[in-house]
């Protein structure tokens, strides 16, 4: 069953005068469950893709569905609020937030969700050990190491469970050990609890990951 | 909404905590200074109101004035009057008060002043006059050929320095010579200088009863006003009309009537005053906070977007800075706080020295309400707007920085 489905999708961007047509019309399908790469050159619209999938951006025009639900429909509050309970993020740059520790930026989620405290943070720390952080918990973004950093991004995605994880590119900064323990890391995620990921990945040596490629050139999919 | 709340205050108390002290201390100081600076005028300047009523009350008017009925000169009968009012609930004690038209004679000074009698025991149960004695002794019921004048009735040997005419600088112990009205010319003993600084006091001239009677040749039973000193815990207005009760038919005023208009334009243009240091204070309090704010949220773009990003609502963010704002105005509201009391306290050691007496800090509740709510309104403001601008950006825009 298709957890995410994209149809004739296009996302032009005003710069200028100038139109950037970054998204030219890609239609799609992902299954639950899938660990989902999206490969293609630079430029080709791959982090585009990725934002309209995850509600992070409006397409111009097309239309996502997300669990048979049409997500263009919602307000901005609900859409907040799908990515809180259905999606994780982790980004290239692990998107901390500078001001709180290892394990406040993971357990803000559950609390956000309103969850009790004791049980936010209990899930916090066991999935801070389960990416091998226990012994960072009150270190603050800027005392970890950008691998580090990084599983904690894994763990703040990670700890609602959701039912969707969004990767933009979650290696690019790290070097090929760290790189792999992160790939693995997911792997290990998505058998275990059956999580969709969808991630995005220049390196060819990711594929060996992944349950399934999609490719994009200038703002299409050549998949299918 | 009650997880909203505590996740914004979650985020405002490690943001205050681990983003830069300096800044944050900084801004609570300058809350705290316009605070400061909100209270002190308006404090100096009830001080000065207060020292106003003080002095009136002291020795100019005491509390409750009584005055002869419309169109009449005299109090007739005034000790029976004196013995009537001192019986009466809330009365402390009353003194009254005999003027004669006269002028007083220093070498070749000579100034016209009504010269005032009273009875010195029963004055000394109501006004505080006998307290201020610059020089020499305040008038005893026994004294005849003696004479007490208030500070600026003696003057300077340099008149350059008077405020009003006077004697020329006249010490205790100097013979000045009075001519009545009535014809009667006669040389007094100067046996004491009081100084209340209350203007219109220090320019009076006092007698004693007994004096006056002989300057008048006959037992004097007449008055053209009686002070009456109310008892602590009663409230002038409720002792006047205690005093209307008991059938009285003279006119009786609260001190408030008598000087009513003395002092109503000076505190009005004090509060004017007030009034525009407030609104600049309250100014200066918004932008400081908005720039403060604004720098911080520009500075956090990328975060909020992130935040937004995660799944934390923008109403939590804007929140989560409404807070922040929040605590830094009451933490500088509370430092002022402490400032103003420490003014306060040391205003009381050590009174500002003006003209008309020593002032200290006089605070109203009333205006500290109104200066910590309105610089908690404008906490609230200053935050909400910058945070709003922001996290209202779209998700990606925040996210670039
Ligand atoms: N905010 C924007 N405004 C204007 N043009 C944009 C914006 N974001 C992306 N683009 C353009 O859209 C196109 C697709 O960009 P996108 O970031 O999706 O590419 P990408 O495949 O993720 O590339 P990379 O591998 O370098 O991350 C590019 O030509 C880019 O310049
Ligand atoms: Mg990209």
């Amino acid at each position: 069953m298709a957890v995410i489905s994209v149809k004739d999708l296009y996302r032009v961007y005003k710069l200028g005068k100038v139109d950037v047509h970054a998204l030219n019309g890609v239609t799609l399908d992902i299954t639950e469950g899938e660990f989902v790469g999206i490969m293609g050159p630079s430029g080709s619209g791959k982090s585009t893709l990725l934002y309209q999938m995850s509600l992070l951006d409006r397409p111009t025009s097309g239309l996502v569905t997300i669990q048979g639900k049409n997500v263009g429909g919602l307000t901005d509050h609900q859409r907040t609020r799908f990515r809180l309970n259905h999606c994780g993020y982790v980004f290239q740059d692990y998107a901390l937030v500078p001001e709180l520790t290892t394990e406040e930026n993971v357990y803000l989620l559950p609390m956000a969700q309103g969850k009790p405290d004791t049980e936010s943070i209990d899930t916090a720390r066991e999935i801070l050990g389960k990416v091998g952080l226990s012994n960072r918990l009150s270190h603050l973004p800027r005392e970890l190491s950008g691998g580090e950093q990084q599983r904690v991004a894994i763990a703040r995605a990670m700890v609602n469970k959701p039912d969707i994880i969004f990767a933009d590119e979650p290696c690019a900064n790290l070097d090929s050990v760290n790189s792999k323990r992160i790939l693995e890391l997911f792997k290990e995620l998505n058998q275990e609890n059956g999580q969709t990921i969808v991630m995005i990945s220049h390196e060819d040596e990711d594929i060996e990951y992944f349950d399934r490629v999609i490719r994009i050139f200038d703002g299409k999919n050549r998949e299918r | 909404m009650l997880t909203d709340f505590k996740i914004s205050f979650f985020l405002a108390v490690r943001m205050l905590r681990r983003s830069s002290k300096t800044g944050t201390l900084l801004t609570i100081f300058i809350i705290a200074m316009v605070f400061t600076n909100m209270i002190f005028l308006s404090s100096v300047i009830g001080g000065s109101i207060e020292l106003m009523n003080e002095q009136t009350v002291d020795f100019y008017i005491s509390n409750i004035i009584i005055k002869p009925k419309e169109d009449i000169r005299f109090i007739d009968n005034t000790s029976s009057l004196v013995s009537k009012v001192n019986r009466i609930p809330g009365v402390s004690h009353a003194s009254a008060r005999y003027e004669l038209g006269a002028s007083l004679n220093h070498k070749s000074n000579e100034i016209a002043l009504p010269v005032i009698a009273f009875n010195p025991d029963d004055e000394k149960l109501v006004t505080k006059i006998h307290e201020m004695m610059k020089e020499g002794q305040f008038l005893t019921r026994e004294d005849r050929g003696q004479v007490i004048i208030g500070n600026y009735v003696a003057g300077n040997v340099d008149e350059s320095k008077d405020f009003f005419e006077s004697l020329g600088g006249v010490k205790t112990g100097d013979s000045i010579t009075v001519s009545f009205v009535n014809g009667v010319s006669k040389d007094y003993r100067i046996k004491g200088i009081f100084q209340t600084k209350s203007y219109q006091t220090d320019y009076k001239v006092f007698i004693s009863w007994n004096e006056m009677e002989e300057v008048l040749g006959y037992p004097l039973d007449q008055s053209n006003e009686l002070l009456v000193k109310t008892e602590a815990g009663t409230t002038e207005k409720e002792v006047k009309r205690t005093m209307l009760s008991y059938g009285i038919q003279e006119q009786v005023k609260t001190w408030k009537e008598q000087a009513g208009g003395l002092f109503d334009e000076s505190i009005e243009s004090f509060q004017i005053i007030n009034n525009i240091t407030l609104i600049v204070s309250l100014i200066i309090a918004i932008i400081v906070l908005f720039i403060i704010i604004m720098i911080k949220t520009l500075h956090n773009k990328r975060e909020i977007g992130v935040l937004k990003a995660i799944g934390i609502d923008e109403d939590i963010i804007i929140q989560s800075y409404v807070i922040q704002t929040l605590i830094i105005g009451i933490l500088g509201i509370t430092i002022g706080f402490c400032i103003i009391q420490t003014l306060i306290a040391y205003f009381l050691a050590y009174p500002i020295e003006f003209p008309d007496g020593n002032v200290s800090l006089y605070v109203e509740t009333g205006i500290m309400i109104e200066s910590a709510v309105l610089l908690i309104i404008a906490s609230i403001i200053a935050g909400y707007l910058p945070a709003s601008r922001i996290a209202k950006e779209e998700i990606l825009t925040a996210m670039r920085g």
